[in-house]
């Protein structure tokens, strides 16, 4: 497909190709003004594209644009809840969910906050609620980490994590080159107007898979990112070269993980 | 949709952006309908005023949300219903107001010349006729087809004079035929221009709804 604004403006966007399968975390990259918004504003649904087509986007698909400081003459749930309406969810059901993500958040003492009056942080935190609650089945999120606080940062490198071992696609950009590091399953890259895949960045070395358990209450230590496993586990997929510090990590963390399995991967 | 809806008339309710419009409506209608007024020139003079008030209020709730806000209720529901929302949140409140506009003109105007049901079909055709060809000049004055706010407001003021004034417009026939109808002593029922002003905010509000996903 190929997108631009306005019949004698330039393609911003051109002969792009990209399958996004179920279950699958895919990452793009550029440089600055180089179309990234734009293809996931296309990814999204929000702008059509100019020529070609989508296709086969699910019915529940949220999206978290790169700036949400919006003065909106709601509070944060009353706007969240709203939002859930509009995804599908009934009242009650809204209602709850949106409380239990400004939860997850540590924003839940601005719910009766209006919109207008929160701080840069805790309007994304708001933006990222409204894509999550509604458990979508393609979550696009350009920068979405910007701006929220660490605890945040890391609380939705897990629900990205949640939202793919459920089933859902999750297509992300993000200027910071660690972010979720090893975890996307494609990567691309966009160079002038087109879009080209990027060989995973361990291609030199093997890579190895822990499976670890988590202590009670104990959440991933910051700089780790995982996905959850089946039976509780969560499973991090690492370079070989970087694995024994990922153990150290774990095995050091107060209150200290249990490692399951260390396998090597092919 | 439903949901929609509920949303954009939270939005429009709570930015109390409505106030403007009706005030300058309420006082149109205060200023212009007198008791013992022929009832179907009080009712043509409540819609006349209506078709303006109609295309501010559709312009306020086609601009009332920010973009960012806008781009995750079109990935939710898509581009297209979040404007169309929009749109119908305006006419609804333009037909609420006109309801409340004729309301004043029939209870107050002199109904020799006519009959009390005649003359209330007639007065809400008209209403229906000057909301729809209101919201139409207020879609086709707004985001996403026009986005600068001093030639969006330019041109809808403008456009509701033209709808006013120019014959081919449906508000100009139900209008005139009203006034003509308190002459004549005979009760208009602008059937015609009624499906045409239906044609003429269909048209409007498809091609809004389709500029909006095609420009964001």
């Amino acid at each position: 497909m190929g997108r631009r604004y306005g019949r004698r403006r330039p393609w911003v966007l051109r002969g792009i190709s990209l399958e996004v399968p179920p279950g699958t975390l895919v990452r793009v990259e550029g440089g600055n003004g180089g179309g990234k918004s734009t293809l996931l504003r296309v990814v999204a649904g929000v702008d059509a594209p100019t020529e070609g087509r989508v296709g086969g986007r699910p019915k529940r698909t949220a999206y978290v644009p790169e700036r949400f400081p919006v003065a909106l003459p709601l509070t944060a749930l009353s706007y969240l809840t709203h939002l859930g309406r509009v995804h599908g969810l009934g009242r009650a059901e809204a209602v709850r969910r949106a409380t239990h993500w400004l939860e997850r958040f540590g924003a839940a003492g601005h719910a009766r906050t209006p919109m207008a009056e929160l701080s840069k942080g805790t309007s994304q935190k708001v933006a990222v609620a409204q894509a999550l609650l509604a458990g979508p089945e393609l979550l696009v999120l350009d920068e979405a980490w910007t701006g929220l606080d660490a605890a945040a940062r890391r609380e939705l490198d897990l629900a990205v994590a949640e939202r793919t071992a459920a089933g859902a696609s999750v297509v992300f950009v993000d200027h910071d080159p660690a972010r979720l590091a090893g975890v996307p399953d494609a990567h691309h890259r966009l160079e002038g107007t087109s879009l080209v895949p990027v060989a995973p960045s361990g291609t030199a070395g093997p890579r190895v898979r822990i499976r670890a358990a988590a202590p009670p209450g104990g959440v991933l230590p910051p700089d780790l990112a995982g996905r959850p496993g089946p039976d509780g586990v969560v499973v991090l997929t690492v370079d070989a070269a970087r694995s024994d510090k990922v153990l150290r990590i774990l095995l050091g963390a107060r209150p200290p993980w249990h490692v399951c399995t260390v396998e090597e991967l092919p | 949709m439903t949901a929609l809806l509920r949303y954009q008339a939270a939005l429009l309710l709570r930015s109390q952006r409505w106030l403007a419009p009706c005030v300058a409506y309420a006082a149109f209608v205060a200023v212009g309908i007198r008791p013992g007024d022929p009832v179907l020139d009080s009712l043509g003079y409540a819609a006349a005023g209506l078709l303006p008030f109609a295309a501010w209020l559709v312009r306020i709730c086609a601009d009332n949300e920010p973009r960012a806000a806008r781009d995750c209720a079109a990935a939710a529901a898509g581009p297209v219903r979040v404007q169309a929302a929009a749109l119908l949140t305006g006419l609804v409140g333009a037909l609420i107001a006109g309801a409340l506009g004729s309301g004043a003109a029939f209870l107050l105007g002199d109904r020799a010349g006519t009959t009390t049901s005649a003359a209330a079909v007639a007065g809400g055709l008209v209403t229906a006729v000057c909301a729809l060809t209101g919201a139409s000049v207020g879609a086709l004055c707004a985001r996403p087809l026009l986005r600068r706010r001093g030639l969006g407001v330019l041109t809808a003021a403008l456009g509701s004079l033209l709808a006013l004034v120019l014959a081919p417009s449906p508000a100009h026939g139900a209008v005139s035929a009203l006034a003509t109808g308190a002459r004549s002593g005979s009760t208009p029922l602008p059937l015609t221009a009624l499906a045409v002003a239906l044609a003429l905010a269909g048209a409007a509000g498809t091609v809004a709804c389709l500029a909006a996903e095609r420009r964001g």
